[in-house]
């Protein structure tokens, strides 16, 4: 049953577009109040936009080949229960939320531990298409970085691996840009560390320079 | 250049906004891990999910609406106000002050219903007496002039206190009935697992002989406490208080079947027990929004290692404020999970932090 909206998606869809245009708000909240209503494009967009965000999230904590079918059910689980989000606002940290919690669900039910004790870069757990050399190069850096405690770990796949720049990674997760620069900053000395500790076993990798 | 200073002063421009003289390192590992991130950016088709209102209900409309609920609490609270001040002024024998508490004994309805029968005798309760009904007496208690009481059948409390600011009885066993119009923290009932706090206004409390109890919430919201040990069960929620452990999880009774069944087997199984672990993973599982009150008090009852699965369910449900980090609510840090617990919207928990302070004076000057 569909929701009571008073216009349907292809209005609203052109209700928003003529908005940015006019410099009005386009923002995100105006996308979850659609999808509160029952919009099933508004939540399309939403997912167009924070893809990526629950991409990176995921993928600290769950094996590469399961993150992608991991983001869908992230936004499948949300989209029933957009409806409760009481500040818009948020929704950006209510589903990294989500996702987070998911993660941690999919290894309950695949007794895989989603965290790694610190000081383990061990790339063997990596689907076997990272056994070519350079592939496996990518996937130790990839846990080294797993190897990091949380907030470390999550900014740094969101900035090195999905690209995000530090305010977006702020804008969208929620956190404040002063802790994601810190998170930035912090995560990266310490990935330095890791890898000039000879942790990455690869010959490429020489003191605290990579060579990918 | 000190990487304290680039991480105060923002000289790290190329990993921050990706943008300005690129670093070599940064670039490389960039490349390095892109084929890790996400190719497929198009939604899926979602189904269509009904997210109207519930107008069928007119229940659930009202509910959904916190200031239709905030307004019926209120109109509840004044009216049960006028009702005192109207019951005090047709009742010119009623206590006042601090000498002793009447009340009304009457010989229980059949059904055992609230509504006593006809008023049998009046007595006197003085501080320091005991008072119990039999299989079929019913008693209306004044508590001085701040509420009343209504005892059950097989029902004895004893009364240890009644000074300005504070009243304070203790229920043995039995069943108590409770509405209060004083400020909250002012009326105090000892049970033999827990100490309950009226933070305004209306509960019944039920004790078992073997100390066990169980505590349901009409209006307002109500304090458990031992030994530091503290449930928050407001309206429309219960808890259980064991002798052994003291008080249980708050859960909405609207909640499912599962997920209350979940709570008693957390609350009764043994720390660390297999059957306690397999109670929380029901409880992440099955809670619904509303469930956030049971999740919040599980946080500070489980291991630090099962706390992080609850934290994370718990911010699903409602995210944690901005003035909270994970690490502090993990360690239990007092003044984040105070302002995770404001932001449930249950009740403030100022109101209870103040009564502690009170009460841990007042227990102080007792010795």
């Amino acid at each position: 049953m569909r929701s009571t909206l008073d216009f349907g998606p292809r209005v609203l869809e052109h209700l928003l577009v003529t908005e940015a245009q006019a410099g009005l708000d386009n923002s995100d909240a105006t996308f979850v109040r659609a999808a509160q209503q029952g919009d099933t494009e508004a939540f399309g967009q939403l997912y167009r936009r924070y893809a990526r965000m629950v991409h990176g999230i995921l993928l600290g904590r769950v094996r590469h080949v399961e993150v992608e079918d991991l983001v869908q059910e992230v936004f499948l689980r949300a989209l029933p229960r957009v409806r409760e989000l009481r500040d818009t606002s948020r929704f950006g940290s209510w589903l990294a939320a989500i996702a987070r919690n998911l993660a941690v669900d999919h290894y309950r039910r695949s007794q895989i531990r989603p965290e790694r004790p610190d000081d383990v870069c061990d790339p063997d757990e990596q689907p076997a298409k990272f056994n070519v050399s350079s592939n496996r190069k990518a996937a130790e850096v990839l846990e080294c970085i797993r190897s990091l405690p949380d907030a470390y770990r999550e900014t740094l796949i969101l900035r090195l691996v999905e690209g995000m720049t530090g305010p977006e990674i702020a804008a969208k997760t929620g956190l404040s840009p002063g802790s994601v620069r810190v998170n930035l900053h912090r995560g990266m000395n310490q990935l330095r560390q890791k890898l000039a500790h000879g942790e990455l076993r690869d010959a490429g990798v020489s003191k605290n320079r990579i060579v990918a | 250049m000190t990487e304290r200073y680039k991480e105060q002063t923002g000289h790290d421009e190329y990993l921050w906004q990706g943008s300005g003289e690129p670093e070599a390192e940064i670039q490389r590992l960039e490349q390095a891990l892109e084929e890790f991130r996400a190719t497929s950016l198009v939604p899926p088709a979602f189904p269509i999910v009904d997210c109207a209102p519930r107008r069928s209900s007119w229940w659930r409309t009202i509910t959904s609406s916190t200031w239709v609920l905030r307004f019926s609490a209120a109109t509840l609270i004044l009216a049960a106000f006028i009702i005192a001040l109207v019951v005090s002024w047709r009742e010119p024998t009623s206590p006042r002050g601090n000498n002793g508490w009447s009340v009304e004994l009457a010989e229980a309805q059949a059904d055992n219903s609230l509504t006593a029968g006809k008023p049998k005798r009046k007595i006197r309760m003085q501080i320091g007496e005991a008072f119990e009904t039999n299989r079929i007496s019913r008693a209306n208690v004044a508590v001085a002039d701040i509420g009343r009481l209504e005892l059950e059948p097989m029902t004895r409390l004893r009364l240890l206190q009644s000074t300005a600011g504070r009243k304070r009885i203790a229920l043995d066993h039995g069943t108590i009935h409770v509405v209060i119009w004083a400020p909250p923290g002012e009326f105090v009932v000892d049970t033999p697992s827990a100490v309950a706090v009226d933070l305004g206004c209306m509960y019944t409390l039920k004790t078992e002989e073997n100390g066990n109890g169980l505590l349901r919430t009409t209006l307002g919201w109500v304090g458990f406490q031992r030994n530091g040990h503290e449930s928050f069960i407001p309206a429309g929620a219960a808890a259980a208080t064991y002798a052994r452990s003291g008080p249980g999880l708050p859960f909405f009774e609207d909640t499912s079947e599962m997920f209350r069944s979940a709570v008693s087997q957390f609350d009764t199984a043994k720390e660390g027990s297999a059957q306690r672990v397999a109670a929380q993973q029901v409880m992440l599982r099955e809670a619904r929004p509303r469930d956030e009150l049971t999740l919040w008090h599980l946080l500070s009852r489980v291991s630090e290692f099962d706390r992080q699965a609850v934290y994370e369910r718990l911010s699903a449900l409602i995210p944690p404020p901005a003035n909270t980090t994970r690490e502090g609510i993990l360690r239990l840090d007092r003044t984040m999970l105070d302002s995770w617990w404001n932001a449930l919207d249950l009740g403030d928990i100022g109101l209870w932090r103040h009564w502690e302070r009170s009460w841990t004076g007042h227990e102080a000057q007792q010795k």
